[in-house]
């Protein structure tokens, strides 16, 4: 299924990675990969406001993140690892094989941060809870850097 | 490949974690070092996934019975009831079983309750088939013979929102239903109530309903019920706001309906009753949950006025559950530790003084204790009738096993709730799972001359 070339794109870059997941040429990954960021990122800062608050609404907001974010992370590892083992293109770049793991660590701290917070009370955030969403967030700001390059600077998914 | 293997160290660390906090605790715990007065209290322990077991429900067949000590003879008092709760009795003999089951109001304030709401009903057997008949009500049993086998049974009353406790005085028949106790006129004799009743006091009900049984007793000099308001929560998951008036024993002004909280502290207290001959009271207490198989175990106590026992912010006395934020060192100097550890996650609900002469002369003033029986560790725990002995209005003893064999070969026959002394000084035991009332007597001399070799 060669596609045809574009004449409004640079011709310089003939070859690019290309995505396997795909729906209607649109790569899945990038349009899967906000939902568990945000979800993460959003539970870090529900923990730190159930920190400064004691307001049980707030491990509540973090525990339906968390879960979110798991259930869309599952299917954007699922479409990035179709990504990773459809075109060895792909994973010739070199951001691509960190970016994956990173990734992959990130969803299985987060399933040990939903069983934390699934304890009632203050210690389903405090100390543990709170602890595995800043390595969360940290790591995915890493990762999420990688995934940009692997679009912006090695054009995976980039129509040719 | 050297950076895959440090990204992938992120990982194990987290494995390491889980694994770590997968340590159950103590499978080697001695359980009898929790009965008593001075319970040995083990470390804490959070879990990821914390112990759960929730055995089969299989029912009692048509021949089938629990056991008994040597010399007791146990009948099926009433079968085919829909969870059968609790057992009362009226100063004719009469006897009442409060038929019940939960208001079910607990919202979904997280992915976890369903999942240990589906646990728990499992556990009473609420999951599969039910509801068998009607439930929510009160059906009256009258054995005018004495013989064990009541000649007439009626629905007393019917629709009544998931109600536990009950109690008769000065021809007023007092319901606790989960969200008010109700006075209704009623002269013992009767089969039915049609008359309307009054709301004599409202309760905690919804729109959070977590402990909903709510039960009753009467002062020794009438006056006043004493109503006890279990938790609205495990450990305060559903806010502070939501426990105020809970987790405690009520006194109700009988004349007017005028509440105080008498006691409070006490997660979920069940079956308040006055020591015979004394004016205090005793109940049995369900502690908190999550801390370990062998955390915390759930007592029988006396309550003094105004007496707080810990919940939440601590158990017996001052052991602090780092699980409450705020917490309130101020509420823990002043907590009262229970008088007597019944074993953890056992679910003692029902309680009854011995005041009769059909058993034999050792249970006398003694307590015959319904638990439940545990979902909440590996081990199941309780699922009997037990008997703690008294002296001089004291526990003074191990408690004993009374009525057994609820759970066989690792399924669950029945499950025991509200127990009761009834007119001829037989133990009844209502059994929710089970569906039943069970009656225990001694066993009339000839059976046992016939049992003897």
């Amino acid at each position: 299924m060669k596609q045809e070339l574009d004449p409004a794109s640079p011709a310089r870059h003939p070859d690019n990675p290309r995505s396997t997941a795909r729906l209607f040429g649109h790569p899945l990954h990038p349009m899967l990969v906000p939902f568990p960021i945000v979800c993460f990122i959003g539970a870090l800062l529900t923990d730190l406001a159930y920190l400064g608050s004691a307001n049980i609404m707030w491990s509540n907001f973090s525990i339906w993140l968390i879960t979110a974010g798991l259930v869309m992370g599952g299917l954007a590892a699922l479409t990035g690892i179709i990504d990773y083992a459809g075109d060895k293109r792909v994973r010739a770049a070199r951001p691509a094989t960190p970016h994956m793991i990173i990734n992959l660590s990130v969803f299985v701290i987060e399933i040990f941060n939903a069983f934390v917070h699934s304890r009632d009370g203050w210690t389903s955030v405090v100390p543990t809870g709170l602890t595995l969403s800043v390595i969360s967030v940290l790591l995915l700001a890493v990762s999420a850097w990688l995934g940009g390059s692997l679009v912006y600077k090695h054009r995976v998914g980039v129509r040719s | 490949m050297s950076r895959g293997k440090t990204y992938g160290g992120v990982g194990l660390v987290a494995l390491a974690l889980a694994v770590s906090a997968c340590d159950d605790g103590g499978a080697k715990f001695d359980r009898n070092s929790q009965i008593g007065p001075n319970p040995v209290l083990p470390e804490q322990h959070q879990y990821l996934i914390p112990p759960i077991h929730v055995a089969e429900v299989v029912g009692w067949g048509p021949n089938e019975t629990p056991t008994a000590p040597a010399g007791m003879r146990v009948q099926a008092f009433a079968r085919d009831l829909n969870h059968p709760r609790n057992v009362a009795l009226l100063p004719n003999g009469d006897v009442l079983v409060v038929e019940s089951q939960g208001p079910n109001l607990d919202p979904i304030t997280r992915p976890k309750n369903p999942i240990v709401s589906f646990v728990q009903k499992r556990a009473t057997g609420q999951s599969s088939d039910t509801p068998k008949g009607p439930t929510n009500q009160i059906t009256l049993l009258r054995d005018a013979n004495g013989d064990g086998v009541p000649e007439q049974r009626s629905v007393l009353l019917a629709k009544l929102n998931s109600p536990f406790g009950v109690v008769f005085a000065d021809n007023f028949l007092y319901v606790a239903a989960t969200d008010a106790i109700l006075r209704y006129p009623f002269t013992p004799g009767q089969s039915r109530i049609t008359a309307a009743p009054v709301r004599l006091t409202e309760l905690p009900g919804g729109p959070i309903d977590h402990h909903w049984t709510k039960s009753l007793t009467l002062s020794p000099d009438g006056k006043l019920l004493y109503a006890t308001v279990g938790s609205n929560s495990n450990i305060t998951e559903n806010g502070m706001e939501a426990e105020k008036n809970r987790a405690a024993v009520w006194e109700v002004e009988r004349s007017t309906g005028r509440s105080r909280v008498f006691g409070s502290g006490l997660r979920n207290p069940n079956s308040p009753s006055f020591y015979p001959g004394t004016n205090t009271l005793w109940v049995v207490v369900n502690e908190r949950d999550e801390l370990g198989p062998n955390l915390v175990p759930d007592y029988l106590t006396s309550v003094r006025d105004g007496g707080f026992y810990g919940w939440p912010y601590s158990y017996y006395g001052r052991h602090v559950d780092p699980r409450v934020q705020p917490q309130r060192p101020d509420l823990v100097a002043r907590a009262i530790a229970p008088d007597y550890a019944l074993s953890s996650h056992v679910a003692a609900l029902g309680l009854t003084f011995y005041t009769g002469a059909n058993l034999p002369q050792r249970y006398r003033g003694g307590a015959f204790i319904g638990e439940h029986g545990s979902w909440d560790r590996d081990e199941l725990n309780g699922y009997k009738v037990a008997f703690v002995p008294f002296t001089n209005a004291r526990p003074s003893g191990k408690v004993q096993d009374f009525l057994t064999g609820f759970v066989k070969d690792g399924k669950v026959r029945g499950r025991p709730v509200g127990v009761a002394v009834d007119r001829t000084g037989a133990l009844l035991v209502a059994d929710d799972t089970g569906n039943a009332v069970w009656r225990v007597s001694s066993a009339p001399a000839t059976a046992l001359a016939g049992r003897r070799p």
